[in-house]
């Protein structure tokens, strides 16, 4: 015991060497952090890195049964069948197209549901909305596309209202056409998740200086000035370190939902590259063509969260990296 | 007792404490009190191995056994096995593609529908090195006259199929109807006057004037006049029925022409498919098929099955026992179905058409439990499927116990009312039958040797007994005795069987072609369904084109390879 306290207390000599280099210096005075981060990064050297290394059978004609380097080597042949087969093309378009739309609808209502909130002067009332508006984040998918595919059915709620006001002379197929089902996804992703999102944006409203309000109430501001000029500016790096990191995302689409409400008739506009890898991977006993899809993503994943990134250093803005 | 024991044990501490020697007996005492403390072994049969568990993989949705399970614990005296099961909860074909990749495997593997997923893999053993006629006498027989469609061109066989052995006799062997059929609300049938519904547009015109008539049923619901199915590979529900109306049973995607040296085709595109699909096309713009038929999935089908608000479908019975179940445990016996053997006319087909809906017995090729790479007693599992078979054990998966479950008069096995209730009862079946274990295995179909029937379900007394008042009085209008007597008898089975049993994805090419071909089907049939009057021939037109771009005679060739080798194969013997 004794003498390990020694230890802490007066460092050997490689210590006190590593500790002369600036990093090493810094390092030693974030020790306590250092330490507590290691378990995370084993974490994701264990679960997000280490897995990579079956990439490889991306380019193979990989069989489970078969140990692994008996498989067959076919190079990018699994690329060159994605390439050539028009549902991965529409799954691409699919994933973009609802991606972005989740992506506008996601910063700009929860921005301005926060917006409105931060006005309100009763906090009971506020604090009511919010709760109301985030609950449904924790509902899980499938209770919600239940929800979301009675109400939306040719008998359903939103059918009955437009017959009943005469907007159209029979029920709008809102689950069976293609046209609909983007927008039905972005629908259905605000309504779960808008409370959600909101509140990162009321912390970030709640940290701006309140002597600015004042100062602009001094000069004459009235609501609206001081939210444009005060408090969206106050909020602006949030809002772009999550853009970057929602760019990154933009591949993910979301998987349950498509899943879930994407029946046959629709199969054009709701397979997403998940979906696709699912089900002509996995399903049909193809893994090598399922990876060679996940890489594709991933590899695009990365080239857009870097080049966000970039912009936005470019401009002068906060960045992630 | 606790207190005594304890302090016995203290009092022995005690004593161990003042004498070395002492202290080696007393260890030796607390040895042996101990082990008389075990839990008392169950009393070991005769014959009985060594315990062992064995986990399975089931891929239904079913209910985990009770831990006191009868027919279990029978089993467990016997043959010493336990069994732990893992039932499918989602996606089937998922479930298994992701047990495949890795290799994560029960002992006792039952694929369902997609079990050659497991054989292409290489998840079960080949079992024919554990079947000899010495070794393995009740298998043998079970299997020997099928072999030429069991195994495959290496000689190996991996499922023993659960259903389809008739032994004893010929005959289909059922009252009822449970394969595919055009399905009607015994109520319309009633209400129109029991007529005999023979052909595609009698049966179409009997809904639309049904519906006419009842908008609502007697809950004030609003009846649906037909509904699709369109989830998954249910979706079987929207292309079968082009074959059986052109009088053939279920070959799957293709028809076969069996007076024409077996020519195969995929009968979806051809001409004689249109008028059904034009049919449905104009009952769509009618308001007798909903919309929301082309995205509802399969818990909601059987929703509305259960709510007795769907007139008419065409399914195969099985496909829908828990709607029927659920119709009748809330006593609308009106609304339960009755199959119909529906036909073109002969202006819509071509030719003069008749019924063939029902095949004669079937061997359910590839269907029931494989023993995986991962089982370490694939010889045990063997002959235990083996034991089962004997007649003894074959009565108590069929029938029960005897004095609990059904008696002897006369000769003959029967069930009371309340023996039938209970039989068909899933809380009932989870204590007192190992339903979910035998289901997968090799079983007995037909008569015994005696005459009496191996399924409790065909055997006459209790059919008749199990009938309900309504279905009787029905049938009687009709002069029948059989649910099934609105059918042609079963035609004798073509020499290769019936075509969706055969595998195809042994072939890449032939399988990458048929996943396609569904996959257009799905999509484009519901589309051609909905679509405006005008526009059907373009639609129905462009539909063809696809499927022929696939190219679909990468599939259909293959089929036809097939089906002439089992021919050869079957013939030949």
């Amino acid at each position: 015991m004794r003498t390990a306290k020694a230890t802490v207390g007066s460092p050997t000599a490689v210590t006190r060497e590593y500790r002369r280099t600036p990093f090493g210096r810094k390092l030693w005075h974030q020790r306590q952090l250092a330490l507590m981060s290691v378990p995370m990064l084993l974490y994701i050297l264990l679960f997000n890195y280490s897995p990579l290394w079956g990439w490889i059978t991306a380019f193979m004609n990989y069989k489970p049964s078969v140990p692994l380097f008996e498989n067959e080597w076919v190079g990018f042949q699994n690329f060159v069948w994605l390439f050539g087969k028009p549902e991965f093309l529409r799954a691409i378009r699919n994933t973009f197209a609802m991606a972005a739309i989740n992506l506008v609808f996601g910063f700009v209502f929860p921005i301005a549901l926060a917006l409105l909130l931060n006005e309100i002067r009763s906090l009971r009332f506020k604090r009511t909305v919010q709760t109301v508006t985030y609950l449904p984040h924790f509902l899980s998918w499938v209770i919600v596309v239940g929800i979301a595919q009675t109400i939306f059915a040719g008998d359903g709620a939103i059918n009955r209202m437009i017959l009943a006001l005469g907007l159209a002379e029979k029920p709008v197929f809102f689950l069976g056409e293609g046209k609909y089902f983007w927008w039905l996804v972005g629908g259905i992703n605000l309504w779960k998740e808008c409370g959600w999102n909101t509140i990162i944006y009321l912390a970030a409203m709640a940290s701006i200086d309140p002597a600015l309000y004042e100062a602009a109430e001094m000069d004459g501001a009235g609501r609206f000035r001081k939210m444009f000029h005060i408090t969206l500016p106050g909020i602006k790096s949030t809002f772009m370190v999550l853009l970057i990191m929602n760019i990154g995302y933009l591949m993910e689409a979301g998987f349950e939902i498509q899943y879930l409400m994407g029946q046959n008739v629709v199969m054009d506009w709701s397979q997403t590259i998940d979906i696709f890898a699912l089900k002509y991977g996995i399903n049909k006993g193809q893994y090598s063509r399922a990876i060679a899809a996940g890489i594709f993503k991933s590899l695009v994943s990365i080239t857009l969260m870097l080049s966000a990134n970039f912009i936005a250093k470019r401009m002068g803005e906060d960045t992630l990296l | 007792m606790l207190r005594v024991t304890k302090a016995s044990v203290e009092s022995l501490m005690i004593l161990m404490e003042e004498d070395e020697n002492m202290r080696k007996l007393v260890s030796l005492l607390l040895l042996v009190a101990m082990l008389g403390t075990l839990p008392v072994l169950p009393a070991v049969a005769e014959g009985a191995q060594e315990p062992l568990t064995v986990t399975v993989f089931v891929g239904e949705a079913r209910d985990q056994p009770t831990s006191d399970n009868k027919i279990f614990k029978k089993i467990e005296e016997e043959f010493g096995l336990k069994f732990e099961f893992e039932f499918l909860a989602g996606d089937l074909n998922e479930t298994l593609g992701v047990k495949i990749a890795g290799q994560d495997y029960a002992d006792l593997m039952d694929g369902g529908n997609y079990a050659e997923k497991l054989i292409e893999a290489g998840a079960l053993i080949d079992l024919m090195p554990y079947i000899s006629q010495e070794k393995t006498p009740n298998i043998y027989a079970y299997i020997e006259p099928y072999l030429g469609r069991l195994l495959n061109d290496a000689g190996q066989l991996f499922i023993i199929p659960n259903y389809g052995r008739y032994y004893n006799t010929e005959e289909y062997g059922m009252n009822y109807v449970n394969g595919p059929a055009f399905f009607l609300q015994k109520k319309v049938l009633a209400w129109a006057g029991y007529p005999m519904i023979k052909t595609l547009d009698e049966y179409f015109d009997l809904i639309e004037r049904y519906v006419a008539a009842n908008p609502t049923n007697d809950k004030g619901a609003k009846n649906e006049g037909f509904a699709i199915l369109c989830d998954d590979w249910r979706a079987f529900c929207l292309f079968n029925p082009v074959q059986h109306l052109m009088g053939r049973p279920n070959d799957g995607d293709v028809i076969v022409d069996i007076d024409n040296n077996y020519k195969t085709e995929a009968y979806v595109i051809q001409d004689y498919a249109k008028p059904y699909y034009k049919k449905l096309n104009e009952m769509y713009h009618k308001g007798l098929i909903s919309q929301d038929t082309f995205v509802m999935n399969y818990d909601q089908y059987i929703a509305k099955l259960s709510s007795g608000t769907v007139v008419g479908m065409f399914d195969q019975a099985w496909d829908f026992n828990n709607a029927t179940d659920a119709l009748k445990a809330a006593e609308m016996f009106d609304s339960t179905y009755q199959g119909l053997p529906i036909v073109y006319s002969a202006e819509q087909a071509g030719k003069e058409i008749t019924e063939h809906y029902l095949n004669g017995t079937v061997i359910n090729v590839n269907r029931g439990f494989g023993i995986s790479v991962n089982c370490q007693h694939p010889e045990r599992m063997v002959q235990f499927m083996e034991k089962m078979l004997d007649d003894e054990w074959q009565k108590i998966i069929w029938w029960g116990v005897e004095g609990e479950d059904y008696s002897m008069e006369n000769g003959r096995f029967v069930r009371t009312y309340d023996q039938i209730q209970n039989a068909a009862n899933a809380v009932w079946r989870n204590a007192n039958s190992a339903y979910v274990l035998t289901n997968s295995m090799p079983k007995k179909q037909g008569e015994m040797d005696d005459g009496n029937k191996w399924d409790p379900l065909v055997q006459p007394e209790c059919y008749y007994l199990m009938m309900n008042d309504y279905d009787k009085d029905f049938l009687t209008h009709y002069n029948m005795k059989r649910p099934l007597d609105f059918f042609n008898d079963p035609i004798k089975l073509a020499p290769y069987g019936e075509a969706w049993q055969i595998d195809s994805t042994v072939n890449q090419d032939a399988n990458d072609a048929k996943l396609a071909f569904q996959d257009l089907e799905r999509k484009m049939l519901p589309q051609i369904i909905m679509c405006e009057e005008s526009e059907f021939d373009a639609k129905w037109d462009a539909f063809v084109t696809a499927v022929k771009d696939i190219p679909i005679t990468d599939f259909v060739d293959f089929m036809q390879e097939q089906i002439l080798n089992l021919v050869a194969k079957n013939t030949a013997k």
